[in-house]
C-alpha cells in the first residue's frame, strides 16, 4: 500500500464513508485499515478517535499512517 | 552488615538444586577476592516474580545496603534472563539492576542481542557482580566454567575495537557461540550516561550501568561456548512455531518492525505536535526526518538470538571517504528523536552518524541526549555560558555536539559536566534555577521524545516508571491508536476495564498503565522483548496467555493468567520496597514542571498540558487499584506477603 493513491469520483462527507468507497473499488481494503496498526491523518492532523465520523471535503489530502510504540 | 555477609546469609537460604526444568543457578562473584559461588533461586521466589528483572529484584532487595552510593563496590550489579530467554522466538532478553549512580533510584536496564540467551546456554541465569577487581578484569565464562582474566589489556578500548581483539583474542564467532557484555572509555571514566553494551548497538541503557560496571573494576563479561538445549519439562518446540507464527502475521511486525523498524513513530508524534523538540521547548520537527528518508542507508536488518522479527535496521552512509562510523547498526525511534528534533538536528545523515558514535562510546542515547538538550536550553537562557562550554552551544550543530560525545567519555572539558548528566546542579555544575529545565523525573533524563502533554496515559505512565522518566516500562502505546480508541469494548477487554476513548482525558488511564506495567514486568521476568510483547506494539502479540502455556512446557511451572497479572504487580512492588529505601516518595511520582506550567506550543494539540489537580487525582486512582499507600509503597498486608517470600 506504501506510495500508493487512490481516486474517489463518489461524494462522501466523512472518513468513514471514504473508506466505504474506497472499499468498494478495491474491496477488502476497508478490513486491511481495519487495524490498530494504521491511523489516518487529514491534512496532516492525525486522528486518535471518532475516526469514522471526522469529516471530509474536496481538496482534503487522506493519508494512512503506519503507528508503532518505539523503542 | 558488610556484602559478604549479606552474600552468605543468602546463599545459606538459597536451594543447591535446580527448583524445576531448564533453570539456570544464580552465581555470586567476588571481584576484589576473586572467588565465586553458585546456587538457585527459591521456588517461592520464581512464583513471585519469576526470573530475570523480576529475581533480580529479590537480589538488589536483599543485598542493597542504602548506607552506602550507587557507586560502592558493596552495592552489587545484577544480570539475570529470564526463563524463556533463549528458547522461545523473540524471549531473547535480560535485565541488569543495580542502584543507579545516574538517578540515584533504582537502576533496571533491558537488552538483548545474545549475551543473555549465551549466558544460560553456561548454566546461568543470574549474575550477581561485587567487589572491586584489583585492577581492570575480564570475567570469562567458557562452557559454564568461570574464570577471571586480566583486563589491562583492553583498557581504553570502545566498542568496536572491543568486539573486534575479543573476537580475536577468544578465537570465537559473535552470533555463534561468543557473546560479550562490556563497557567503554565512558564506563572506565565513570560517565553516568555510560551503558553496558551488549552488541554492535544492543546496551544495558538507563541508569548509569556502565559507571556502575566501571567502578567494579569489570571491563567486560564473556561467555564462549556452543549452544545447546536445555532440559526442558516437555516438548516447547510445537509451541515456539504457534508463538512465531502469532509473531509474523501480526501487522506490526509484518508491515513495520521488520522492514523499517521503530523509526516509523517518528512521523505520527510530528504529526500531533508530540516530537518533544529542543528540549521540549517546542513540540514539531521537519518531515526530513521521517523513517521513508533513512531507506536509502539501510541496507538490511538484523535481529537477535533467535528473533525472527529482525527489527533493527542497519545504516550505510555510503560516504566516499568512509571512517569507522560510516556504517553501523540503528537508530531506534528513541534515538533519532533524542539526537534530532530534541538537539535540533534536521538531517538524517548526522543523527545516523551520532548514533553509530553513540554505540561506539557505549553511550545512552536518551540521557545523552537529554543532558545535552539540557545544557543547550540553559546556554539558549543564559543560565550558562561559553566561560564554563568553551564554545557557543548552537542548536543544530551536528559538529559540535559530535566532539561533546568524545568529550563525555573522556570526561574531558565541559564534557566533565553532560558526564554528570541529571546531577549536573547537585554536583556544582550548574545554579539551582537550571532544574526548572531538566526534563526528568526520579534523576532520570526521559528515554524517548515523545511529548506527553497530550496522551494522559503517557504522562502517568513516565510519572510512575520505577526507574525514572522510562516509556519502556508501563506505556500505554495502543492510546494512540485509534481503530482501539473507537471501539470502547475491544479496550476494555484489553485493560480489564473501560479506559477513556479520548487521548487528552484522565479518565480511567490509571488503568490502561496498571495493565501494561503488569505485562511488561512479567514479559522481562521471562525474557520476552517489549516489541513484541501484547499491549506495546500490538493488541495481537504474545501476552500472558502464551507465557502461561510456554511457562509450563519449558519449566513445568503452572501458572494461571491470573497470577501472572499478580507477578507482574509484585515485580513492581519490590521495586517499590527498594525506591523506598533510597528515599522515594510520592512526590516523586511526578513530571517535569514544563508539562505542567508550559501549555504545549504547537500542533492539533496546542495549549494542552498536564493539570496538577487531575494528575494528582489520577496519581492516587492509580495507586489505588495498584495497592499502594498514598505514599506509593506496597499496602500493608501485601507488604508483608513480599517480605515473607523475599526472606527478609
Amino acid at each position: 500500500m506504501a506510495g500508493a493513491s487512490m481516486e474517489v469520483r463518489e461524494s462522501v462527507s466523512t472518513v468513514g464513508q471514504l473508506i466505504a468507497a474506497l472499499d468498494r473499488l478495491k474491496p477488502g481494503l476497508a478490513r486491511e485499515l481495519d487495524d490498530p496498526l494504521y491511523n489516518i491523518a487529514i491534512n496532516d492532523e492525525i486522528l486518535l478517535h471518532a475516526v469514522d465520523s471526522r469529516s471530509v471535503k474536496d481538496g482534503d489530502v487522506v493519508e494512512v499512517i503506519p503507528t508503532i510504540a518505539g523503542g | 552488615m558488610a556484602i559478604r555477609e549479606r552474600v552468605s546469609q543468602l546463599l545459606r537460604e538459597m536451594p543447591r538444586e535446580p527448583q524445576f526444568s531448564s533453570q539456570g543457578a544464580t552465581l555470586f562473584v567476588d571481584l576484589e577476592r576473586r572467588e565465586t559461588a553458585s546456587a538457585y533461586t527459591p521456588r517461592a521466589v520464581t512464583r513471585m516474580l519469576l526470573g530475570g528483572r523480576g529475581a533480580n529484584m529479590y537480589y538488589l532487595y536483599r543485598l542493597l545496603d542504602e548506607s552506602l552510593s550507587p557507586l560502592h563496590p558493596e552495592i552489587p550489579l545484577i544480570f539475570g534472563s529470564g526463563p524463556l530467554t533463549g528458547l522461545v522466538p523473540s524471549a531473547a532478553r535480560g535485565n541488569c539492576t543495580s542502584w543507579s549512580p545516574e538517578s540515584g533510584v533504582l537502576l533496571d536496564a533491558n537488552a538483548g542481542d545474545y549475551f543473555p540467551s549465551f549466558l544460560r546456554m553456561n548454566g546461568l541465569d543470574h549474575l550477581v557482580l561485587y567487589g572491586k577487581a584489583p585492577h581492570w578484569t575480564v570475567l570469562m565464562i567458557r562452557d559454564g566454567v568461570v574464570s577471571f582474566e586480566d583486563g589491562r589489556r583492553y583498557a581504553g578500548l570502545d566498542n568496536i575495537d572491543m568486539r573486534d581483539a575479543v573476537a580475536r583474542d577468544t578465537g570465537g564467532m559473535w552470533r555463534r557461540n561468543l557473546a560479550m557484555v562490556n563497557i567503554t572509555r565512558a564506563g572506565e571514566n565513570g560517565v553516568l550516561t555510560s551503558g553496558i553494551m551488549a552488541g554492535p548497538k544492543a546496551i544495558y541503557a538507563r541508569g548509569g550501568p556502565g559507571a556502575k560496571m566501571g567502578a567494579l573494576g569489570l571491563k567486560a563479561i564473556v561467555t564462549l561456548a556452543a549452544t545447546r538445549e536445555l532440559p526442558t519439562a516437555q516438548p516447547y518446540k510445537p509451541y515456539n512455531r504457534v508463538i512465531a507464527q502469532k509473531l509474523l502475521a501480526t501487522s506490526v511486525v509484518k508491515n513495520a518492525l521488520s522492514v523499517t523498524g521503530t523509526p516509523f513513530l517518528y512521523k505520527p508524534s510530528r504529526l500531533l505536535g508530540a516530537m518533544g523538540t529542543k528540549n521540549n521547548q517546542e513540540t514539531t520537527w521537519t518531515e526530513a526526518l521521517d523513517a521513508n528518508h533513512f531507506d536509502q542507508y539501510r541496507p538490511g536488518m538484523e535481529g537477535c538470538f533467535r528473533c525472527p522479527v529482525n527489527c533493527r535496521p542497519l545504516n550505510d552512509l555510503h560516504n566516499a571517504e568512509p571512517d569507522k562510523y560510516d556504517k553501523g547498526d540503528g537508530p531506534e525511534y528513541v534515538t533519532l528523536g533524542k539526537f534530532g528534533p530534541n538537539l535540533g538536528i534536521d538531517r538524517v545523515e548526522s543523527v545516523i552518524r551520532l548514533n553509530n558514535i553513540c554505540n561506539d562510546l557505549g553511550l545512552d542515547t536518551a540521557s545523552m541526549g537529554s543532558a545535552l538538550a539540557w545544557a543547550f536550553e540553559l546556554f539558549q537562557r543564559g543560565i550558562i555560558g561559553t566561560a564554563q562550554t568553551g564554545v557557543e552551544l548552537a542548536w543544530g550543530d551536528a559538529a559540535l555536539i559530535e566532539r561533546m560525545l568524545f568529550m563525555t567519555a573522556a570526561r574531558e572539558g565541559f564534557g566533565n559536566v553532560l558526564a554528570d548528566s541529571t546531577r549536573a546542579v547537585e554536583y556544582g555544575h550548574y545554579p539551582a534555577a537550571a532544574l526548572k529545565y531538566r526534563m526528568a523525573v526520579k534523576g532520570l533524563g526521559q528515554s524517548d521524545p515523545h511529548d506527553a502533554r497530550i496522551l494522559k496515559a503517557f504522562a502517568l505512565g513516565l510519572a510512575v516508571a520505577t526507574r525514572g522518566m522510562d516509556h519502556l516500562r508501563n506505556r500505554a502505546t495502543l492510546e494512540i491508536n485509534a481503530r482501539i480508541n473507537d471501539n470502547p469494548a475491544f479496550k476494555a477487554e484489553l485493560y480489564g476495564g473501560p479506559v477513556s476513548a479520548e487521548p487528552t482525558s484522565y479518565v480511567d488511564k490509571e488503568r490502561a498503565v496498571r495493565a501494561c506495567e503488569n505485562i511488561y514486568a512479567v514479559g522481562d521476568s521471562v525474557g520476552m522483548c517489549r516489541f513484541t510483547t501484547k499491549l506495546f506494539n500490538s493488541p495481537s502479540l504474545p501476552g500472558m496467555e502464551e507465557f502461561r502455556d510456554q511457562l509450563a512446557n519449558v519449566t513445568g511451572l503452572q501458572f494461571s493468567t491470573s497470577e501472572l497479572e499478580q507477578c507482574g504487580l509484585n515485580v513492581m512492588g519490590v521495586e517499590r520496597l527498594i525506591n523506598h529505601r533510597v528515599g522515594v516518595r510520592r512526590q516523586d511520582d511526578t513530571l517535569p514542571d514544563r508539562w505542567f506550567d508550559e501549555p504545549n506550543p504547537g500542533g492539533p494539540y496546542q495549549g494542552e498540558r498536564i493539570d496538577r489537580q487531575e494528575f494528582e487525582a489520577m496519581l492516587s486512582r492509580f495507586y489505588e487499584i495498584s495497592r499502594l499507600t498514598s505514599e506509593g509503597v506496597p499496602e500493608e498486608a501485601w507488604r508483608k506477603e513480599l517480605a515473607g517470600a523475599l526472606g527478609a
